[in-house]
C-alpha cells in the first residue's frame, strides 16, 4: 500500500515546475518533503492529490495508476491533503466543516455529523464544533482543515507546510499530532514544512527537492550529511565553506 | 444534554414551520380585512414565494447565479395550459400541437405537476452542460438559455401561440390553493438545505478548491438542486397561467428574471427566510406604490403619484439595501423558533429568535 509519483514532469508554459520526480510515501510513517522556495514542493502535492496533471510520467497508489483521477475522486480513492491557506469553509460552523467530507465521500449527514464528533474528540477540540469557521485563530484553523482531512479514514494525508506561522511551542504540538496520525491511524503522511527542524524530528524518510528535481532521498542522518542538500539551502561556497 | 449543534439543527428544521404559519397569517389577514385587490395580491404573492423559494434552492446553496430560471416558469406555464386547455380551443388556437396533447383535456392539478415535471426534465438536459462551466461562466450560460427558450416559445407560433397570448386557462388558484404550494415548496428547500447534497453544494460555494479535496462531486450536487429547483420554478410558472388565465412568453422573460432575482437579494441570498423576506417586502412596496399612483383620497383631495414613479422608487430602494445592507434584509439569517422550544425540556439557553445560519 504506497502512494507514489514515478517519474513525474509537470510544465507550466516553458516553466517546467517538476522534472522525472520519483518519490513514495509508505503507510504509517511520515515522510518529508524540503526544498527551497520555487523547488516544486506544492506541485507535486497538487500531483498526488489531482489538482495536477502530470505532464509526463505517473502516479500510483498500490502500484495501479490513478494519474487521470479528478481531485474528488482522488479523495475518494483515499488520499486527503491539507492547503497552505487553510481554505475552510468559512461560512459553516466547525462540525459542518468535517461533515462535508463526511457527505462527500458519500456518509448521509447524521452519519458525518457523528463522525465528525468523533474526530474532533481524538485530536481534543471537541470546544470547536459550534464555532463559525470564518474568525477561528490560526492555530486551530489549521487544527480544523488538518481534522477535516482525516475524516473518513485516508490511507494518505498530504500535508502542506502545516506550520507556517506557528510558534516552536505549536509546532512541537503539531509535530505530536502528526506522529499520532501515522502511528494510531496508520496513515501516510507526507509532510511538506520549511521548518527543517520539525521536518527532521517527525519524519522517517525525507525527499528533498530542488529546481524541480529530487536531490536527495534518505533518513535524516543521510540529508545532514549531503552535499548537495548544503548546496540548495545553503550556495556551493558555504557548502564548501562547510 | 443536545450539543449546541444538535440545537441548530432543529432549530434550522424548524424554519418551515414559522415560514408558513407566517404565510398563513398573511393569507388570512388578506382574505378577511381586505378588499379582491388585496386577496389578489396575496395570491400572487405566494405564487411568488413559490418561484422564489424554488429559485432559492438553487441559487442560495450553489451561490452560482442563475438568469435562466424564467425559462423554467415559462415552461410549466405553457405545458399545463396545454394539457388543460379545452381540445375545441387548441384546435384553432394551436393547431401544431401533437393529437395527443391536443386532445388532452385534464384538470389543473396533474397539469401543474406535470408542467413542473418537464421544467425539472429540461433542466436535467440543460443543466447537464451548463452547470459544468464555473461560477460566472454558468450564470452567462443561463441567461443565453433564457435567451433561447424566450426566442423558441415566440416564435414556434403552431405550438406556443407565438407572442400573442394564449388565453382561457382554468383559473383554479385561490389564496389557498397559492399558500399550498407555498408552503410545499418552502418545505422541499428546507429539507434540501438539511440534507446531506445541500451542505455539499454549500461547500463548494464557500470553496470550490477545499470541496474537491474534500471529495465533493459538484457537478452532481448543483445539477440535482438545479433539478429541484426547476421543478418549484416550473409549478410557479403554471400557477401565474391559472391565476391570471392568459400567459405569453413575455411574462416569462426580463421582467420576471430580475423581479425573482431583486426579491432574492433584497431579502438575501443566504437564507430561505431570507428569501420569503424579499418577496414580502417587494410585493408589499409594488402593491402600495400601484395603489397611490392611482390615488388616494381624503377627503376632498386626492393625492396621486406620477405614473412610474412605482419602478423608480422600488429601484432606489433596492440600491440603498445594497448599499446599507448588502446581505440583504435577513443578511443570512433562519427565522426559528427560539431553542429553548426545540431541545424539548427546560434548558437554560435563551434562544434568540433568529440564529445565524449554521451553513
Amino acid at each position: 500500500m504506497v502512494l507514489a509519483l514515478e517519474q513525474v514532469g509537470v510544465a507550466f508554459g516553458g516553466f517546467r515546475a517538476l522534472t522525472e520526480v520519483s518519490l513514495a510515501i509508505p503507510p504509517g510513517q511520515v515522510t518529508g518533503l524540503i526544498g527551497p522556495n520555487g523547488a516544486g514542493k506544492t506541485t507535486c502535492v497538487n500531483t498526488l492529490s489531482g489538482f495536477q496533471r502530470p505532464g509526463s510520467g505517473r502516479v500510483l497508489l498500490d502500484g495501479a495508476d490513478i494519474s487521470a483521477l479528478p481531485a474528488h475522486r482522488m479523495r475518494r480513492a483515499g488520499i486527503a491533503r491539507t492547503f497552505q491557506a487553510g481554505r475552510l469553509f468559512g461560512g459553516l460552523d466547525v462540525l459542518d466543516n468535517l461533515a462535508c467530507t463526511g457527505v462527500g465521500l458519500g456518509q448521509r449527514r447524521a452519519e458525518a455529523e457523528h463522525a465528525a464528533q468523533d474526530l474532533l474528540d481524538w485530536m481534543g477540540i471537541a470546544a470547536l464544533a459550534s464555532r463559525p469557521a470564518a474568525g477561528l485563530p490560526y492555530t486551530d484553523e489549521r487544527r480544523v482543515a488538518i481534522a477535516r482531512a482525516l475524516m473518513g479514514a485516508p490511507r494518505f494525508l498530504l500535508l502542506d507546510e502545516p506550520a507556517a506561522g506557528m510558534s516552536e511551542h505549536e509546532a512541537a504540538d503539531l509535530a505530536a499530532l502528526i506522529r499520532r496520525i501515522a502511528g494510531e491511524r496508520g496513515i501516510g503522511c507526507l509532510l511538506i514544512e520549511h521548518n527543517v527542524g520539525l521536518v527532521l524530528s517527525v519524519c522517517a524518510q525525507v525527499v528533498v527537492l530542488d529546481g524541480g528535481r529530487v536531490i536527495e532521498t534518505g533518513d535524516r542522518a543521510a540529508i545532514l550529511a549531503s552535499r548537495p542538500v548544503r548546496e540548495a539551502y545553503f550556495g556551493a561556497d558555504q557548502a564548501e565553506a562547510a | 444534554m443536545l450539543s449546541q449543534h444538535t440545537i441548530r439543527r432543529r432549530m434550522a428544521a424548524s424554519t418551515p414551520l414559522v415560514l408558513a404559519l407566517g404565510l398563513l397569517a398573511f393569507v388570512l389577514l388578506a382574505t378577511t380585512m381586505g378588499d379582491r385587490a388585496t386577496a389578489r395580491m396575496a395570491t400572487e404573492t405566494l405564487i411568488r414565494v413559490t418561484l422564489v423559494a424554488g429559485f432559492w434552492i438553487f441559487v442560495g446553496n450553489s451561490g452560482v447565479v442563475s438568469f435562466g430560471h424564467a425559462a423554467f416558469a415559462c415552461v410549466g406555464a405553457y405545458v399545463s395550459a396545454w394539457l388543460t386547455l379545452k381540445p375545441a380551443m387548441k384546435g384553432t388556437l394551436l393547431p401544431g400541437l401533437p393529437d395527443l396533447i391536443a386532445a388532452a383535456d385534464w384538470p389543473a392539478l396533474p397539469a401543474v405537476l406535470t408542467g413542473g415535471a418537464l421544467a425539472a426534465l429540461l433542466a436535467l438536459v440543460s443543466g447537464a452542460a451548463i452547470l459544468r462551466l464555473s461560477g460566472i461562466a454558468a450564470s452567462i450560460a443561463t441567461f443565453a438559455f433564457l435567451a433561447m427558450v424566450n426566442t423558441i416559445w415566440a416564435n414556434w407560433t403552431p405550438v406556443t401561440g407565438g407572442t400573442s397570448s394564449v388565453v382561457g386557462l382554468d383559473r383554479y388558484v385561490t389564496p389557498w390553493v397559492a399558500l399550498g404550494w407555498a408552503v410545499a415548496a418552502l418545505i422541499a428547500a428546507s429539507l434540501y438545505g438539511l440534507s446531506a447534497s445541500g451542505l455539499a453544494l454549500r461547500a463548494t460555494r464557500e470553496d470550490e478548491v477545499a470541496a474537491s479535496a474534500s471529495g465533493i462531486d459538484r457537478y452532481r450536487h448543483r445539477l440535482l438542486a438545479y433539478v429541484l429547483s426547476a421543478f418549484f420554478c416550473g409549478v410557479g410558472g403554471a400557477l401565474m397561467g391559472h391565476f391570471i388565465g392568459v400567459i405569453n412568453p413575455d411574462a416569462y422573460y426580463l421582467n420576471l428574471t430580475f423581479l425573482m432575482l431583486a426579491m432574492l437579494v433584497v431579502g438575501g441570498i443566504g437564507s430561505l427566510s431570507g428569501a420569503v423576506a424579499g418577496v414580502l417586502a417587494l410585493s408589499l412596496a409594488v402593491e402600495g406604490l400601484v395603489r397611490m399612483e392611482k390615488g388616494v383620497t381624503l377627503g376632498a383631495t386626492t393625492f396621486a403619484l406620477p405614473a412610474g414613479s412605482q419602478e423608480i422608487i422600488i429601484a432606489a430602494a433596492m440600491i440603498l439595501v445594497l448599499i446599507f445592507r448588502p446581505a440583504g434584509l435577513l443578511a443570512g439569517r433562519e427565522i426559528t423558533l427560539p431553542a429553548r422550544w426545540v431541545t424539548g425540556r427546560g434548558t437554560t439557553h435563551n434562544g434568540p429568535a433568529t440564529d445565524r445560519r449554521e451553513t
